[in-house]
């Protein structure tokens, strides 16, 4: 792999994750792997990434008191179980050959329905916006169906009393994915955090981050003693392209609209799952593949 | 040259019986550094007389490369329901990470079949002995097993690929790819005359990265978790550097 190919594929990632303020890691692992790159590797080794990228983010938040340190301990607990189930799973899958097929239709569902709700979201407020309608931000509702949960717990700093057991659920299943898929999970996240749990815009994103960031660390460490397939030059390159270039998206996503920006990404979303549905349903140009199971240390 | 020089030394040493084969290998050692973009070894032989005090050929000469040993399994896609998904699987036990068969000539006009069977000479002999399977599944993942490690470079047949310099005398190159695996490379070379084999001589070189991808290849697999801890610290390091640096 050329070192210059992968800054640049980490710098214009970074670009991406920067404009659009998510932490790229599901379009770092798609692009890696469509440009030849292993998928146990490109999944293991973007983690290093995604922590990076979301690190300086999540420090700005920190600054700024933008993080409920609370409800995130919570959730980095409950999903650092799910990212332990997560490598389980990604080794099994491994040794029975199944872990490409599994890899693509997982991207394909979630980004297929991702994307598909975010452009459905982008589409309709830009309309409004055509129409001269002006639609003031909706505040979440006071009460959901899990208000009704038991265990419930004070969040202070996101102003919420609420059950335990959803936010443990949500991070269980975002480490669970984060690991299996090599994405840090902040675009499922932010949502879930928001429609389901209610938590306050002034900490969503902060706390998102934080979560991406220990998440990601705890998978890299899973990854190095489970699968030894973390590649630290690799993931390095990724990190000093992915970080550089996540400060030019920042600067210019100042000059797009918030609706526009959902509309792009929402596209690129929808572009790489129908490229994984295509390697799906395409015959591959060689049926057969292979693989090194193990063996090749230095004597 | 020197190596040249003991190789006419060590003819005179040659113990009596049939012909006997002295060769010399360049390197004993490759040693794989960041700019590392495959290498060339060579190898010197000279075949000489024995107990009848007779070499005379025409001889052949058939020098097989080993490469490491790993696991390998090779599977196919078949399209179930409209979807290709890996269904089938064999695996090679001990399978060579690299080879390569070089040889003075066609092999088949060199050596009868039954005396390259015997030798495992020819590559799909190495998939067929290794495989995990048996019947006409081994024999088709063996054979396909052999093609992509043909296109990836890591098995070559080079039939032409020594060279006589005089009756007794020959040289071979090898080349090595960029990507071989860190280990100990076997250099087994036949001899033969009139289709059959005179005799045969084993030696070995081996590859291993160097300096700083050697560390770092030797952390990932002995200390897996001070490499997750470092992966980790430069990731956290990066971001906070970036923030530092891009104060907004």
């Amino acid at each position: 792999m050329n070192l210059f190919f992968l800054v640049g594929i980490g710098g214009a990632v970074g670009f991406l994750s920067g404009l659009f303020g998510v932490g790229g890691g599901f379009l770092l692992t798609p692009l890696l792997i469509f440009s030849g790159v292993p998928s146990p590797v490109a999944v293991a080794s973007v983690t290093g990434q995604v922590a990076a990228a979301s690190t300086s983010g999540a420090l700005s938040y920190y600054r700024r008191g933008g993080i409920d340190l609370h409800l995130a301990m919570y959730l980095i607990l409950a999903s650092t179980i799910g990212a332990m189930a997560g490598v389980a799973t990604f080794s099994a899958l491994r040794s029975a050959g199944q872990l490409d097929l599994f890899i693509s239709v997982s991207y394909l569902l979630l980004l297929g329905f991702v994307g598909t709700l975010m452009m459905v979201e982008a589409v309709r407020t830009m309309m409004r916006r055509r129409q001269g309608i002006v639609t003031p931000d909706r505040l979440p509702s006071q009460h959901s169906w899990m208000h009704g949960l038991p265990m419930r717990i004070r969040f202070k700093k996101s102003r919420l009393y609420i059950s335990v057991l959803p936010v443990l659920a949500i991070g269980v299943f975002i480490g669970w994915v984060g690991a299996l898929l090599g994405v840090g999970g902040g675009f499922i996240l932010v949502p879930a955090l928001v429609y389901l749990l209610r938590v306050p815009g002034n900490v969503v994103i902060g706390t998102s981050l934080l979560q991406v960031v220990a998440m990601m660390c705890v998978t890299t460490i899973l990854q190095a003693l489970t699968s030894q397939s973390v590649d630290i030059m690799l993931a390095f390159c990724l990190m000093v392209g992915g970080t550089i270039g996540a400060q030019f998206g920042a600067s210019a996503g100042k000059y797009l609209r918030g609706d526009q920006l959902r509309a792009l990404l929402a596209l690129l979303v929808l572009a790489v799952a129908i490229r994984f549905g295509l390697t799906l349903v395409l015959p591959p140009s060689d049926p057969f593949s292979m693989a090194v199971l193990a063996g090749g240390l230095p004597q | 040259m020197k190596r040249w020089l003991l190789a006419l030394l060590m003819l005179a040493a040659a113990p009596a019986a049939a012909e006997t084969l002295v060769s010399t290998l360049s390197n004993s050692q490759v040693l794989i550094t960041s700019s590392f973009d495959g290498a060339t070894l060579s190898m010197f032989g000279s075949i000489e007389p024995g107990a009848e005090g007779t070499a005379e050929g025409p001889y052949n000469i058939v020098v097989v490369i080993t490469g490491p040993l790993q696991s390998r399994v090779a599977r196919i896609k078949t399209s179930n329901y409209g979807i290709w998904s890996n269904t089938d699987q064999v695996t090679f036990q001990h399978f060579p990470s690299f080879y390569a068969v070089i040889s003075s000539g066609k092999l088949d006009a060199i050596a009868p079949p039954d005396v390259l069977a015997q030798y495992t000479v020819l590559p799909e002999d190495q998939a067929r002995t290794t495989a995990q399977a048996t019947g006409l599944k081994a024999e088709r993942f063996s054979l396909e097993l052999v093609r992509m490690m043909g296109e990836e470079g890591h098995f070559v047949m080079q039939e032409d690929g020594v060279r006589f310099l005089s009756n007794n005398a020959y040289a071979v190159n090898l080349q090595l790819p960029s990507d071989v695996v860190n280990g100990r490379f076997l250099v087994r070379t036949l001899v033969l005359k009139n289709q059959q084999l005179v005799t045969e001589r084993t030696e070995s070189f081996s590859v291993r990265k160097s300096g700083f991808e050697n560390f770092v290849f030797v952390a990932s697999r002995q200390q897996p978790l001070l490499y997750g801890i470092v992966c980790v610290l430069l990731a956290l390091g990066t971001g906070w550097l970036a923030g530092v640096v891009f104060k907004r």
